[in-house]
């Protein structure tokens, strides 16, 4: 195939004619700073904070790769009308996440338990300095206003599982529905303490939303991994 | 030489073999070069124009991995995992939770499994993409570059739209994928292969057949498939030199068992088979993304497996290895049990095949180093690690 050298120049004149073919058309180039580019919701841009769905569980912090998440906090005492005693609030003092360290994997919005963290596809952020990318916490929270609605699911897969809560909540939380298949684990050699719970996965307990279903909104997480 | 004695008074007329002879000279190419796309650096021996002998040095940009794998519990590894080389990212995380759901045991959805193959396909050929691309450029040609690109751009927005991510996808989960892709994806994926598959002749005719890429590159840096296989060399720059192997074909792993993978493979072993292999290794690519979206339409289910909070590989090891764009990419994964793994070792593709320089350079002219160095198609990153 390399020997098509047969007329000279033939390669050449192959090569300019996609050229010319190519002047004919439309350019592809999007002027940037004048269009927008439409960027799909998922995108992940710049991460913003919803303050008021953060307790200080600091998961995020703690499941950074890079620990670019910083968090201050402290308690402050509730006095609730009619209940014994006063309650322990954490109150949210900073939160902070340094761009210039962050790798953008989305592990924190993915383990936030309290839907406080969200991707936005906001990317014109940058700075001279970079120290600069340093964003606490009033910055992060203007980003929310650029939050998109995530995709709906394709029809073939499974629904969001925001969704299908939902629809169990407006179902008056009765109907269990049985989606998920289930993980087929072997079990754990000898002394493993280690071992994903395998009984437990397989059964029907396991349905998404289910650790939800049995703790709502406490302090334990839906145990979930594979959102 | 004896003949150097000869008549003092036309000394300054004498020819002389000594006098001919040229001193080597130690030339260091990189560790920033533009053709070493990184901070490859080589240390060149070279006689006048030609190469005596060369040394890649590699480690500039050594960032631990190995050492952080260690001390990341499995989902970060994923993170990590996909930069190494951050030009196959979905292919790189594929290795990691490949080597750790075979350890736990676990069934990945077939959803997942057939989404997998597809945007490990599309990984490659945006990977592929991007060194025909940059290849040329390389060499003299800037005008494939764009052309290279144009294409990216339709198939990164395919994946922008369901993971993300235009380069670090972090799309892989262990037990599946990260979420269910959104709906209308896989028709805008087809839309995106159509496409790329309608404007790849434009790249093709405007480059393979080039009298001036021809003779920059047809018989430049043949890599014998002998010194191929010695040297652990894989993927395209392998099978240009007639080493028949392909994981997907050889060794399938996701879907491939049931597709029928066609191995693109050259007998000349120069630059020019590297560079075409890579070409029609995007066909083949194309082909095979197209058959996965066609069996996805018939698939439902999930996409990934519910695992508890904290994910714990039984003790044991395993070795996982997949044909990246590349070459082949290994994870040896040892676990004890524990969170993180207790060694998770990188066999990566560059890493090997930028070895085989040490053999190809030598006796070559140093404008033809740029050519060999270029089709030897490596991200320094995969080197160093």
């Amino acid at each position: 195939m390399g020997d098509k050298r047969s007329v000279p120049g033939a390669g050449l004149a192959k090569g300019l004619a996609v050229t010319f073919r190519t002047l004919t058309r439309r350019s592809h180039t999007q002027q940037y700073p004048d269009v927008q580019p439409k960027l799909p919701p998922r995108s992940r841009g710049v991460i913003a904070l919803l303050e008021e769905n953060c307790t200080v569980c600091m998961l995020c912090a703690r499941e950074c790769p890079d620990w670019c998440i910083y968090i201050d906090s402290h308690k402050e005492t509730v006095e609730v009308p009619g209940a014994a005693r006063p309650r322990q609030r954490n109150v949210l003092d900073r939160f902070a996440i340094d761009f210039s360290l962050c790798m953008y994997c989305g592990i924190c919005v993915e383990v936030c338990p309290f839907d406080a963290l969200y991707w936005s596809p906001e990317f014109e952020y940058a700075e001279y300095d970079i120290r600069d990318l340093l964003h606490e916490k009033d910055r992060l929270r203007e980003w929310v206003s650029t939050v998109p609605a995530p995709p709906a699911h394709d029809p073939n897969g499974e629904p969001a599982k925001e969704v299908v809560a939902a629809q169990r909540k407006a179902n008056g939380g009765a109907a269990r529905v049985q989606i998920t298949r289930p993980a087929r684990v072997r079990p754990p050699r000898s002394s493993q303490t280690a071992a994903p719970r395998s009984a437990g996965a397989g059964s029907q307990t396991a349905s998404p939303g289910a650790s939800a279903e049995n703790s709502p909104d406490q302090d334990t997480p839906p145990a979930s991994t594979t959102d | 030489m004896p003949g150097m004695a000869s008549g003092e008074t036309h000394r300054h007329l004498t020819v002389s073999t000594a006098d001919l002879d040229t001193a080597d000279m130690v030339l260091n190419i990189g560790p920033q070069h533009p053709s070493t796309h990184g901070v490859l650096r080589l240390r060149l021996v070279v006689d006048g124009e030609r190469v005596v002998s060369a040394d890649p040095v590699v480690g500039y940009m050594h960032r631990g991995a190995e050492k952080l794998f260690e001390v990341r519990d499995y989902r970060q590894i994923i993170m990590l995992a996909n930069r190494h080389d951050w030009l196959s990212a979905f292919s790189n995380e594929l290795g990691v939770v490949l080597a750790v759901e075979r350890l736990m045991g676990l069934e990945v959805p077939e959803r997942a499994v057939w989404l997998r193959t597809l945007l490990a396909e599309l990984n490659r050929v945006l990977n592929h993409l991007m060194f025909l691309g940059s290849y040329p450029l390389e060499i003299g040609a800037i005008t494939p570059m764009f052309y290279a690109f144009r294409e990216r751009e339709a198939l990164q927005a395919v994946f922008e739209e369901v993971s993300g991510g235009r380069m670090h996808y972090m799309f892989n989960r262990i037990g599946g994928l990260k979420e269910e892709v959104p709906a209308g994806w896989t028709r805008r994926v087809r839309q995106a292969i159509g496409e790329v598959r309608r404007r790849m002749p434009d790249l093709d005719n405007l480059i393979r057949h080039n009298d001036i890429f021809l003779a920059r590159t047809v018989g430049v840096g043949v890599l014998p498939a002998e010194v191929a296989a010695a040297y652990g060399v894989s993927g395209p720059v392998a099978r240009a030199s007639g080493l028949d192997m392909d994981l997907r074909r050889d060794e399938p792993y996701l879907a491939y068992g049931e597709l029928d993978v066609p191995v693109v493979t050259r007998t000349e072993g120069d630059c020019h088979a590297r560079f075409s292999c890579m070409l029609d290794q995007i066909y083949v690519s194309l082909d095979l993304a197209e058959q996965c979206l066609d069996r996805l339409e018939k698939l439902r289910g999930p996409v990934n497996v519910r695992l508890p909070k904290v994910v714990r590989v039984p003790e044991g090891h395993t070795y996982a290895w997949t044909e990246n764009p590349l070459g082949v990419n290994g994870y040896y994964l040892v676990s004890r049990g524990d969170k993180t793994p207790w060694r998770l070792k990188l066999r990566t593709a560059s890493y090997a095949n930028v070895q085989a320089l040490a053999t190809l350079l030598p006796g070559c002219l140093v404008p033809d180093l740029i050519a060999i160095l270029g089709s030897m198609f490596f991200v320094v990153g995969d080197i160093d690690k």
